[in-house]
């Protein structure tokens, strides 16, 4: 540089004004060209290497870390979104199947019960119609019964009066005594006794 | 300057452990003991008279090591010479170093670099130049930091280059240890200043041309006849950096050996009264401390900040 050389120039006149640099500490301020001169040699490769090899790589390395670190944050940031996004999708799967384990619970329940209220609903049914079955029979066995009893008093009107009477008795004489037995014996308690009393039922259950 | 007083004495300084006492106790026992060993010292000593031999100043003579001469031109091999290599060794060579390893996940000293770094990018240059101007000029204004900020710290190391007191060892006369600092002579500082001043008046005006860069230097609505005196002294001002900024950085360091070697141990020598070499030693170890701790750096970060500053001006075209 022709810079040098001016200020090489500079300083030699400057040197030839404080010359006598022996006398007391003079020498600490008068300029020495030729120390400038080293100074600018060291100075200049000093400059030459950090300009040429030190900064531009240290440049480039601190670059590359604020890339990584760019990348790094915005890899972070996507990541993270990511997640919320799965999150938040699990999040709304999870409620989805409580939602459905509710409706299902709900579902089962209503179902056990409507079962529940059905069997007892057949079983009511059931007693019912076997109660009302009984209390038939019960009266078609009363009804036999009472018959029976009608028959036989009928009967032994007929054998008594015959006694009785020595004679036997023609059909129409039957008639009117068979009819005014029975209207003599009071039947009333009877039917009343059969008339489908839970007592005659349960026996005849049995 | 001579530190071999100041290190034969160091094992000495540091009162006893004592267990079981209040710091207040503690502090007055070694304020005593301390001033006992001054007293004694000077009882077995006393004083030689004023020393008229010893010369503080050589410690800072440059006495040529190899003659180099170019016509009128002295080149001599010299300390200053030696320093200057030293910090151009160093300088280069730590940052080759750590540049060439640099880690994506860094170690200590590689984090301390980075932060040196960005100290000279982001704070020292971009912060006071304008964008392009500090990509430009970043180089120039880190190599500055960088090359004073070495040169002023191996100037607290002691290294053997006493040219005028020599130890012997088995036979050999080595020279004795001294401390030394390039940027404690005047012609260092100012050669970088003056390379500064001449690069950002360049820059100047190569940016905004012959014409426009001068009247830049006018302040903002300054017109007419106020003009002339005015321009008159911002030419002055202009030439009184060359002085500040190379003296500051010179003056500085100058003034922390002086201290250093006055209180550690030149004292005593000048006066011919050894005791003295104890009682200012501690003052030497905090001056030392001070020196080294905040003002290498500090100087170093001044002077290319100031750098920036010019070239600042000096691009952005005006005040």
């Amino acid at each position: 540089m022709d810079l040098f050389g001016d200020i090489a120039s500079f300083l030699l006149i400057a040197q030839e004004g404080g010359g006598e640099e022996d006398g007391g500490g003079n020498f600490l301020v008068s300029p020495n060209v030729g120390l400038m001169i080293w100074t600018l040699l060291a100075f200049g490769v000093t400059l030459y290497l950090l300009n040429k090899l030190a900064f531009p790589r240290i440049a480039e390395a601190l670059d590359r870390r604020r890339r990584a670190i760019d990348e790094s944050i915005d890899q972070a940031e996507r990541t993270k979104r990511e997640a919320d996004e799965l999150l938040e999708e699990y999040r709304a799967r999870l409620r989805e199947a409580r939602e459905q384990a509710e409706d299902i619970v709900v579902r089962a329940r209503r179902a056990a019960d409507a079962l529940a209220d059905q069997s007892k609903a057949a079983a009511n049914r059931q007693r019912e119609e076997l109660m009302a079955a009984t209390r038939r029979e019960i009266e078609a066995e009363t009804r036999r019964a009472l018959d029976e009893i009608r028959k036989e008093v009928a009967n032994l009107t007929v054998a008594a009066t015959e006694k009785v009477t020595r004679k036997s008795l023609t059909p129409d004489d039957h008639r009117r005594l068979i009819e005014e037995a029975l209207g003599e014996v009071d039947f009333s308690a009877l039917a009343g006794d059969g008339d489908g009393s839970p007592r005659a039922g349960e026996r005849e259950s049995r | 300057m001579t530190t071999a007083r100041a290190t034969e004495e160091r094992p000495e300084q540091g009162p006893a452990e004592r267990g079981g006492l209040s710091l207040k106790a503690k502090l007055a026992i070694a304020l005593g003991v301390y001033l006992l060993v001054a007293i004694v010292l000077y009882a077995i000593f006393g004083s030689d008279g004023r020393n008229e031999e010893f010369q503080p100043q050589d410690e800072f003579k440059l006495d040529p090591w190899i003659e180099l001469k170019i016509g009128s031109l002295d080149l001599s091999f010299n300390k200053a010479v030696l320093y200057l290599l030293i910090a151009c060794a160093l300088t280069a060579g730590t940052m080759l170093l750590i540049s060439k390893r640099m880690q994506q996940r860094p170690n200590r000293t590689q984090t301390i670099i980075e932060g040196a770094y960005d100290l000279t990018y982001n704070n020292i240059a971009k912060g006071n130049m304008p964008e392009d101007a500090a990509a430009k000029w970043f180089p120039f204004v880190a190599t500055l930091f960088f090359f004073i900020w070495f040169s002023n710290m191996i100037g607290y190391l002691p290294l053997p280059v006493n040219d005028h007191e020599t130890v012997d060892i088995v036979g050999i006369e080595f020279p004795a240890f001294a401390l030394y600092a390039a940027t404690a002579n005047l012609s260092i500082p100012l050669v970088l200043t003056l390379t500064v001043f001449f690069l950002y008046q360049a820059e100047g005006i190569r940016r905004h041309g012959l014409v426009k860069y001068f009247k830049g230097w006018l302040p903002a609505g300054v017109s007419g006849a106020a003009a002339v005196p005015i321009f008159v002294i911002e030419v002055i001002s202009q030439f009184v950096r060359i002085i500040s900024l190379s003296v500051r950085l010179f003056a500085n360091i100058l003034a922390g050996h002086l201290l250093i070697l006055f209180m550690g141990g030149g004292l005593a020598v000048l006066l011919g009264i050894a005791a003295l070499g104890w009682i200012t030693l501690p003052v030497a170890i905090a001056f030392f401390i001070f020196e080294v701790g905040l003002i290498a750096t500090l100087q170093a970060f001044i002077f290319a900040t100031l750098t920036s500053i010019y070239f600042g001006e000096a691009t952005a075209g005006g005040h």
